[in-house]
């Protein structure tokens, strides 16, 4: 296993990655059961600055929807873009340092966080990190955009228009983040704008674009249409960041914007449609049999599925007291995380053997992994949306009993009914380290062990770029 | 016809509609019939590509050499150097059959996709974000009838609250009560801080803080404060955590925010 710090080209700038999701992954999977025993356990466990639920709730977010994600983007961008352009990635040496200062300024937000725990991810951050942050990421997107304009391949796949999707509207979100604060309803436009733009539109696309990827590279199918692929692209992109608002029905938002996010969400099952479609028709002229890849990428896509119906489901009339400004939402973001990070393990296992030519056995300590974190997505997504439901329901049957707020018996009424539910989320998370663990522990072993195979050798042009 | 189409396609592993398109192509090119085309593909033996050929006037046995038109029965009895013409021939066919689908292809244009993704992200800031902030802004601003101060040490308060993101499970008014007052209801001055504002809960797991300062017995400074710090003290079971880390004057600001925290659609 051979990694320079300084790569010459993309795909040795991947591997870097291939060794560091592994790790990020852990890190997820240690803070959540962290902060889910701090919510629990509270009584219990030591309280200071850092140690206390409300630290690592900010943590929690920061490292699930920043970090994580602005490491995926830079190593599907990384490894993906050149491929599906069919050239190497214009000035690389400037790409580079765009990418480290992309993932290097999500790390420095962690850090700092530790050192000022006070002023760690809040919205309206004008720091200099945050201003430094939203430079970086659109120096990041115009080299995106050069590189997708010196196209050598004739047709353009669809990855790379989900990958310059995600990164764009990544970009998008970070504008938003900085928004000013001057009345009540302030709070709700950037919360959903952010939320939808940065959680839904960035986790959705970069699990879009790696299941296009998988499904035909991946497992040796070949695309059913690129027209539904279009339908689906310019569908989710169109609806996708007006769909939080719905959460917010009934509030200080205007109506108008609270029913076009009804209207939109509901929408969504048209892009669900084309999506499937596809997917079924792509799967079924697969030519590689690999049990563990192929069921990571169907499983992944069922969760994907699930949170569009989560979406859905949420802006019809009739649900939405109950659901809205929940858990339910909880649920929903999750769904798009474990999907990206269940076809990212796929897509590693897939680019272990490829780039560094070692090739991955898949034993049982694959299957356990696999089958745990199946176990666990399904538990996550049920149990948070079932919280969401219940403190829905209580907040409304109070609302409608006279009393808006869920206070002292009508607390201890909620506490008793969502407290089952909150148990096996910390199970649940306690439990998804090991999977991560496994998983860490079978990359590890490939990458050191495995038996040496041929590994893939970058047949792209290098041309300059057209006047 | 078909069956040589088919038999070709098979050869080739190519689909039927883009062997007949190229041997319509070749056979244009060549002078010669499509079946002859295709016949010369099935058997291995290629048609003389003559584009160039056909521009510059060239002597009639050069447009058709005899020896190029070779039954198919006699190439297994070929030798090698034949053999060798067959898999060029065959290796040129599938070069023009994916250049031919390169072709097709060049119809995407990155440009517009470029220029379709940033109209949907600038129409998506503006629609969904800039104009309704702006028009909700608008909105308040007509409605300042009811404006409430609010002192440093309320503010330092909030900020504490914020910090410790005491929001993340608490509420405050999160739904307004009656649906129609809309942004009305919702004064400039009251939250004009950021702090302020983002004291909004969005989980709804725990209590409703919007009416703290109006109830017993949290409207007891004494007893907030004996609360913050150590919640077992009051309930055994209270699944709330002891603020105990924080100075004597931080603890003293969050409780006068706290207290500060009267009715619901202020």
């Amino acid at each position: 296993m051979k990694i320079k710090i300084f790569p010459k080209n993309e795909q040795e700038f991947s591997k870097f990655f291939i060794v560091l999701i592994p790790f990020l992954f852990l890190l997820f999977g240690g803070i959540s059961l962290a902060k889910e025993s701090y919510f629990l356990f509270v009584n219990i466990l030591p309280q200071n600055n850092v140690f206390n639920y409300g630290f690592l709730d900010k943590l929690n977010n920061h490292i699930t929807y920043s970090l994580l994600l602005s490491f995926l983007i830079v190593f599907l961008t990384s490894y993906l873009l050149p491929k599906t352009l069919g050239r190497r990635l214009v000035i690389f040496p400037i790409f580079f340092l765009t990418s480290l200062g992309v993932i290097g300024l999500e790390s420095l937000d962690l850090l700092l966080g530790f050192l000022f725990p006070n002023n760690f991810y809040s919205f309206g951050n004008t720091s200099y990190t945050m201003i430094f942050k939203v430079l970086i990421f659109f120096a990041f997107v115009g080299l995106l955009s050069i590189n997708i304009l010196a196209k050598k391949e004739a047709s353009m796949f669809i990855s790379a228009q989900y990958l310059f999707g995600a990164a764009i509207f990544y970009g998008l979100s970070l504008i938003v983040y900085r928004g000013n604060f001057a009345v009540f309803s302030d709070n709700f436009f950037i919360n959903s704008i952010y939320v939808s733009t940065h959680i839904y539109v960035g986790y959705s696309f970069v699990f879009l674009a790696l299941l296009h990827f998988m499904t035909t590279k991946g497992i040796n199918g070949t695309l059913y249409s690129k027209t539904l692929g279009s339908i689906s692209f310019w569908g989710y992109l169109f609806l996708l960041p007006w769909t939080n608002f719905k959460f917010y029905f009934g509030s200080v938002l205007p109506n108008w914007i609270e029913n076009i996010s009804l209207y939109l969400s509901l929408s969504l099952a048209l892009p669900l449609l084309a999506v499937t479609v596809n997917f079924f028709k792509t799967v079924t002229t697969r030519t590689e049999e690999n049990k563990i890849i192929y069921g990571l990428i169907s499983f992944s896509f069922g969760v994907f599925v699930v949170t569009n119906l989560f979406q859905i489901v949420s802006s019809l009339s009739n649900i939405i007291p109950i659901l809205s400004l929940t858990n339910f939402e909880i649920a929903i973001r999750y769904g798009y995380v474990f999907s990206s990070i269940l076809i990212s393990i796929a897509f590693i296992y897939y680019l272990i053997p490829k780039i560094f030519g070692r090739e991955v056995k898949f034993t049982r300590l694959e299957s356990l992994t696999v089958l745990i974190i199946k176990i666990v997505v399904a538990g996550t997504l049920f149990s948070n949306a079932l919280i969401g439901i219940i403190s829905g329901y209580s907040w409304n049957a109070g609302a409608n009993a006279g009393n808006p707020t869920i206070y002292g018996e009508g607390f201890g009424l909620l506490w008793s009914l969502i407290s089952t539910p909150l148990s096996v989320n910390l199970f649940l998370s306690l439990l998804l380290l090991l999977p991560f663990f496994l998983f860490f522990i079978s990359v590890m072993k490939a990458l050191v062990n495995g038996e040496i195979t041929e590994a893939e050798t970058v047949e792209l042009t290098e041309e300059e770029l057209p006047v | 016809m078909s069956e040589l189409l088919s038999k070709v396609a098979e050869i080739l592993n190519a689909p039927e509609s883009l062997v007949q398109r190229s041997a319509e192509a070749r056979a244009e090119a060549s002078g010669k019939s499509v079946d002859e085309v295709l016949q010369s593909w099935a058997g291995g033996e290629s048609v003389a590509a003559v584009e160039k050929t056909v521009e510059e006037p060239a002597p009639v046995e050069e447009e058709a050499p005899v020896e190029e038109e070779a039954p198919v029965e006699e190439l297994a009895t070929t030798d090698e150097s034949s053999i060798d013409i067959q898999k060029d021939d065959d290796e040129e066919i599938v070069q023009l059959l994916i250049e031919e689908e390169l072709v097709e292809a060049k119809k995407e244009s990155s440009f517009a996709l470029l220029m379709g993704v940033i109209g949907v992200v600038v129409f998506t800031y503006l629609f969904a974000f800039s104009i309704p902030k702006q028009q909700s802004e608008d909105l308040v601003l007509e409605s300042l009838n009811n404006s409430v101060r609010v002192s440093e040490e309320i503010l330092e308060g909030a900020t504490i609250y914020n910090q410790l993101n005491c929001q993340s499970c608490h509420t405050q008014n999160v739904r307004v009560l009656i649906p129609d007052s809309q942004n009305g209801k919702v004064l400039k001055n009251r939250f004009a801080n950021k702090n302020l504002i983002l004291n909004t809960g969005l989980l709804r797991l725990a209590p409703d803080l919007s009416t703290l300062a109006s109830r017993e017995p949290t409207n007891d400074g004494v007893w907030l404060k004996k609360y913050l710090t150590d919640p077992t003290s009051v309930k055994e079971e209270i699944p709330h955590p002891s603020i105990n880390f924080l100075n004597e004057q931080d603890l003293d600001y969050l409780i006068t925010y706290l207290l500060s925290l009267g009715s619901t659609n202020e």
